[in-house]
């Protein structure tokens, strides 16, 4: 099949949705493809956008995007999901509320001291996740061998494998949300990476702003985590990569970041299809690839800004 | 009116008493000087006067209005601070650093505009760091460092700056650029600066240039004297303060007498030495 004819696919499905298309061609790309790649590129950009801000925020740059624990909350969330309903949409809003609810908890934890110190929220993320990764192991521990253990083994390592049109729907608003949300305070995640004290004394609303980036990160990332898993890396490296090529600007690095997360996961996603006769989990590829391009990056921009 | 004005606050960590029944006021154009060994309470007195921290009693008025009411974008407005080091955890650019100053004036869900821009550009021209303005800000020295966090200082446009011994981690050269480029924006723009200092002697250098110059002991919880640096900074303030005896003297620094404190030795007896 060549190019002309994908693109000529995808005119006639965006001008033409309604009509009854019985082409085994327009239903590969317009109902698996298209939005497969849709969602790949969202998760990528909400893991990707959401590490960064959260990096800013803690002044961390060994934080990611699951430093709040959403990503062993929505890992609990699907696992549970799994156990008791036996289907893989069941899985979607427990991810999703789980993945947020463990966030709250670990703001809720590091508000015991008032102001709410990075340092005591990196602490409530650490305590949440080893509580919610206690419970995953209990659910698998539960959970039925032969069907319900290798579904949530599966879901753990991440995939896009399973993505519908559908899903968009669960997904996309949290995503596109947490992402705009990201974006319009972008200036001021520059501000909260002087850390508390500074942050305080150049102006206004530390406290909002700090709530608001917690806000919108989880969003992103738990709408990602509830479609795709969890899939490591993205929001702990493309950030990194992301300063590398336009330096450390929350206002540049924002855009770049979601866009440079959306483009690797997309390419990772086409090599797991690829590579093997069947499919590789993308949460394996994302680490196997991303790390020795991460050193190559290192190598090449050593010393230089970043 | 006067911009800060401090009524009788104290501070405490649990039992343990920081400072009690301080009180002071800053005048626009006004140099205070807080002295005092280290762990006596300096940083955590201008951490009040911030809003960073609350005291336990007594009212900080900033502009004639009570601190604890406003909001933190008038704090911001009318003081700027400036650290005794920023430990850089991401490279930006000095320009950047700068641009952060205008954090306050900005909507919220906004990004600093060509005004802003143009203010930073300007606060970082006063510093003398305008070739340096697209270094990477970890990759500079101590002392520019330093000139870049006063640089972002100006930027916020506030009437008053507050340093934490600005001048702590510099080298002689250093130490003393920062210190002119303080007293040249005390000067030229009418600013106000809380100081507080481990040097006695940058007292003397502001009253030397004819800047109205406060010196406040914060010693053991309370200011044992304050008023101008020739009252204050004498033979005795300095034994009681450090427990060191020391001398004053006086020259002519082309017919503007400058003073300086000289320490001759440390007394034991005393016990006064932290």
């Amino acid at each position: 099949m060549s190019l002309s004819q994908v693109f000529a696919i995808g005119v006639e499905g965006l001008f033409y949705p309604f009509q009854n298309h019985t082409d085994i061609a327009y239903a590969v790309i317009m109902d698996i493809r298209l939005p497969r790649a849709i969602i790949g590129a969202l998760v990528g950009g909400a893991l990707a956008v959401s590490g960064t801000a959260f990096q800013g925020l803690f002044k961390n740059p060994l934080v990611s995007s699951g430093i709040l624990g959403v990503s062993s909350g929505a890992g609990f969330g699907a696992a549970l999901g799994i156990l008791l309903f036996h289907r893989v949409s069941a899985t979607y809003p427990l991810a999703l509320f789980f993945g947020m609810f463990a966030v709250f908890l670990s703001y809720m934890i590091g508000r015991i001291y008032q102001k709410t110190p990075a340092i005591m929220l990196v602490l409530g993320g650490v305590i949440v996740s080893s509580v919610f990764s206690a419970l995953i192991s209990l659910v698998k521990y539960v959970a039925d061998p032969y069907e319900q253990l290798p579904a949530i083994v599966f879901w753990l390592m991440g995939s896009l494998a399973g993505a519908q049109l559908e899903d968009l729907s669960i997904a996309g608003p949290p995503i596109i949300l947490g992402a705009l949300g990201l974006y319009l305070v972008r200036f001021r995640i520059n501000v909260l990476s002087m850390g508390d004290k500074e942050a305080h004394t150049l102006g206004a609303h530390m406290g909002l702003t700090k709530a608001l980036v917690i806000v919108c990160a989880t969003l992103a990332t738990a709408g990602a985590v509830s479609v795709s898993g969890v899939i490591g890396w993205v929001g702990l490296i493309i950030p990194h990569i992301g300063r590398m090529v336009v330096g450390n600007d929350n206002r540049i690095l924002i855009p770049v970041s979601f866009s440079m997360g959306a483009s690797f996961l997309l390419l990772i996603d086409i090599a797991s299809r690829v590579l093997t006769g069947s499919e590789i989990p993308i949460g394996i590829l994302t680490a196997l690839f991303g790390a020795p391009f991460f050193v190559y990056l290192l190598k090449k921009t050593k010393g230089r800004g970043w | 009116m006067a911009l800060i004005n401090v009524k009788n606050i104290s501070f405490s960590y649990g039992a343990r008493i920081i400072f009690s029944q301080i009180s002071f006021c800053v005048e626009p154009g006004q140099v205070y000087c807080l002295l005092g060994p280290n762990g006596c309470g300096k940083t955590t007195l201008l951490d009040c006067v911030l809003g960073f921290l609350t005291p336990d009693e007594g009212q900080i008025l900033i502009r004639g209005k009570d601190s604890a009411l406003c909001r933190s974008g008038w704090l911001s407005k009318s003081m700027s601070y400036v650290p005794q080091n920023h430990e850089g955890t991401f490279p930006y650019t000095v320009f950047d650093m700068v641009l952060m100053g205008r954090a306050a004036h900005i909507p919220f869900f906004s990004s600093p505009s060509p005004d802003d821009k143009d203010i930073s550009w300007e606060a970082i021209e006063q510093v003398g760091l305008t070739e340096m303005a697209m270094r990477p800000y970890t990759l500079l020295s101590g002392g520019e460092r330093q000139l870049v966090l006063i640089a972002r200082a100006l930027a916020q446009q506030a009437p008053v700056i507050i340093m934490d011994e600005p001048t702590a981690h510099l080298d002689f050269k250093h130490e003393f650029i920062v210190l002119e480029t303080i007293m040249n924006l005390v000067r030229t723009r009418g600013l106000a600066l809380v100081i507080s200092t481990h040097f006695p002697n940058q007292a003397y250098y502001f009253e030397s240039h004819q800047i109205p110059t406060t010196v406040a002991m914060l010693h053991k919880g309370r200011f044992i004297h304050s008023g101008p640096p020739d009252q204050v900074l004498t033979k005795d303030g300095i034994r009681t303060l450090y427990g060191i005896d020391s001398t004053i003297v006086s020259f002519d620094n082309n017919g503007a007498p400058l003073k300086h404190v000289i320490p001759v030795k440390t007394l034991d007896s005393e016990g006064e030495r932290p």
